[in-house]
């Protein structure tokens, strides 16, 4: 079996017991293609998860694969800590998933479709519909046809047909695709409020700055290997570096340069660009100091999400 | 299941398209009427035992065999755009993950297109049943025929009650090898085009079989069409009306060896269907 190659790992396994989603050694080969490889993931109640990679790194076809679209080659997934097989509408109907876009029938209108929909699930109230209706935003229009919604209005639909069977896992693949800034600062305000209402979100995002102000935790995946899983948090500090601005850079750049807990050193403009531990910095200043060297600037640089995310892919755009 | 049947049920109610069909039915039963009526009032030389039968088909003993008939040749290609397009438009308009997801099984969501289709094709039948009984009652009158309802007896109900059901029962093949080519196709399109292309290509390789004699000729019974066709002739409609289906030389099997070859196929069709619904990824 190949082994996954994690460059940042803190995921949460063994952390709590309401593991809602756990994928364990997930793979899935197109012929000769290995579009996902032994992907362990972890997703907990409450949890809103960031799933990101660039076009083609086996995103969808591991949402396809917890949804039963997808057979695996190998792997196991559990959905609320049973394994899901053949039978697992039970798991499946906790489960509630756009996928890459929302796709509903042209012909009906958003009322009908969440209808047809909730007809299908079975055990949706008859006031659920108006209900998730008004929690989109789109009551006023729920009479109008599918095909005649603008794109905004299709995703909203979207997220409203996911909260019809008040899922406990809500699987969200690109759901601010096509909005507007209000619309995404809309979904976006949504999405956490989703995870708090004791459901976990698994978010699927090329916007990686939407994706750090709502996701407590995220893992990269490229060609079908996760490359980080981690919170947010810690990903953009452990890509954090000092900067500093000193009269004379040459000097220190030596000094710094000769210190072990220094990892590496270069120079920006008119900086020094010190990857060191974190708070490091006042025995950054203090040796400097020492040599009578004194910084003018120093300051903690974090990196962002897509920084680390460009980082991680090699400089693949997310999709 | 009866929750996924109510589900397709309200989408296909929904659907302009079943409209659509339904009322290209009753077009196709309105027109054929006006024009047998219009046939049987011209005196045209040389025109055979057919024409003489045209007032009797217009007559109201027979309208019932004869929407039937109608319902058995034209509602194949219907129900093959139906039931072709209930499964093809998933893919098409990418519904069909979504679908999926929202289903008990795959099996049974399958299994609920089926049933709603085919309890859609019923209503549509009776439907389709009403409007010739309706046009045979104007051409009656137009035509100045007598309206004498003692042929209406038991036993002509219920032949008509079997004809109904054996009517269904030679719609499915080609529908169901319909719905097989929109999941193959995973799109409505092939389903429709090679369903129909198929309905008509097999005729004319049947008629090109028949005539070529030998054990070539004897193909065709083990084909669709033969057998499709030796159920129609069951019908009680005029011999050269009856024939008129198989009239190209065509030698129709036995009535048992019909259901069971139309049942195979069937069968087979459906089993194809299910398996590589229920086998393929759904991407998309």
């Amino acid at each position: 079996m190949t082994t996954q190659t994690t460059i940042v790992s803190d995921s949460p396994a063994g952390k709590g017991n309401d593991v809602i989603l756990r994928t364990i050694g997930l793979t899935k080969r197109f012929g000769s293609l290995v579009a996902v490889k032994n992907l362990n993931l972890e997703l907990r109640r409450g949890e809103v998860f960031g799933f990101l990679g660039p076009n083609g790194a086996g995103k969808s076809t591991t949402v396809g694969m917890i949804l039963g679209l997808i057979a695996p080659a190998a792997g196991k997934i559990e959905l609320f800590g049973k394994k899901l097989d053949g039978n697992s509408w039970p798991l499946l109907r906790r489960v509630g998933a756009i996928i890459e876009e929302p796709a509903f029938y042209p012909y009906l209108s958003g009322r009908d479709n969440l209808e047809a929909l909730s007809r299908a699930i079975g055990g949706v109230p008859k006031t659920k519909i108006d209900e998730v209706l008004k929690r989109v935003n789109l009551f006023e229009r729920a009479a109008d046809r599918y095909d005649h919604y603008s794109m905004g209005m299709k995703q909203r639909l979207g997220i409203a047909s996911t909260l019809l069977r008040d899922p406990e896992l809500i699987i969200l693949d690109e759901p601010t695709s096509g909005l507007d800034p209000a619309g995404t600062k809309e979904v976006r305000d949504l999405i956490p409020q989703l995870a708090h209402e004791s459901r976990a979100v698994f978010l699927c995002s090329h916007l990686l700055h939407e994706v750090e102000l709502v996701c407590n935790r995220v893992a990269i995946i490229k060609q079908g290997v996760i490359l980080a899983d981690s919170t947010v948090e810690k990903l953009v500090t452990q890509g954090q570096v000092l900067q500093i601005r000193v009269d004379n850079p040459s000097p220190a750049f030596e000094i710094l340069k000769s210190l072990p807990w220094i990892k590496s050193i270069k120079t920006e403009d008119d900086y020094l660009i010190v990857d060191a531990p974190k708070d490091s910095a006042s025995r950054v200043n203090q040796v400097l100091a020492e040599h009578n060297i004194f910084a003018s600037e120093l300051v903690n640089r974090t990196v962002s999400l897509e920084s680390v995310f460009l980082q991680l892919t090699g400089g693949d755009s997310g999709d | 299941m009866i929750r996924l049947i109510g589900a397709e049920l309200f989408k296909l109610r929904k659907r302009t398209m079943t409209r659509v069909l339904l009322y290209v039915l009753i077009g196709i039963i309105v027109v054929l009427y006006f024009l047998l009526l219009a046939i049987s009032n011209v005196n045209l030389p040389n025109v055979g035992q057919h024409m003489e039968n045209i007032p009797n088909l217009l007559g109201l003993p027979l309208a019932l065999p004869f929407a039937l008939y109608i319902l058995s040749s034209f509602g194949s290609v219907l129900v093959i755009i139906l039931l072709a397009s209930v499964i093809g438009s998933e893919y098409n308009w990418r519904t069909i993950r979504t679908a999926v997801v929202s289903s008990e099984s795959r099996f049974k969501l399958l299994t609920a297109k089926l049933i709603s289709v085919t309890i859609l094709v019923l209503i549509g039948m009776l439907i389709g049943l009403a409007a010739g009984f309706i046009m045979s009652l104007i051409t009656t009158a137009i035509g100045g025929y007598k309206f004498d309802f003692s042929f209406a007896t038991g036993s002509y109900l219920w032949d008509q009650f079997v004809q109904f059901w054996r009517t269904f029962y030679i719609l499915m093949p080609y529908a169901v090898l319909g719905f097989l080519f929109a999941i193959v196709g995973r799109s409505a399109m092939p389903g429709i085009s090679l369903g129909i292309g198929f309905f008509f290509l097999e005729s004319i390789i049947t008629t090109f079989m028949s005539l070529a004699g030998g054990w070539i000729a004897r193909i065709p019974e083990y084909l669709l069409l033969a057998n499709v066709r030796a159920i129609s002739s069951l019908t009680e409609l005029p011999q050269s009306f009856g024939a008129g289906m198989g009239a190209m030389g065509i030698k129709l099997p036995g009535e048992t060896h019909a259901f069971i070859t139309i049942a195979i196929y069937s069968i087979a069709f459906l089993s194809i269907a299910f398996y590589l619904f229920r086998k393929r990824d759904v991407t998309g």
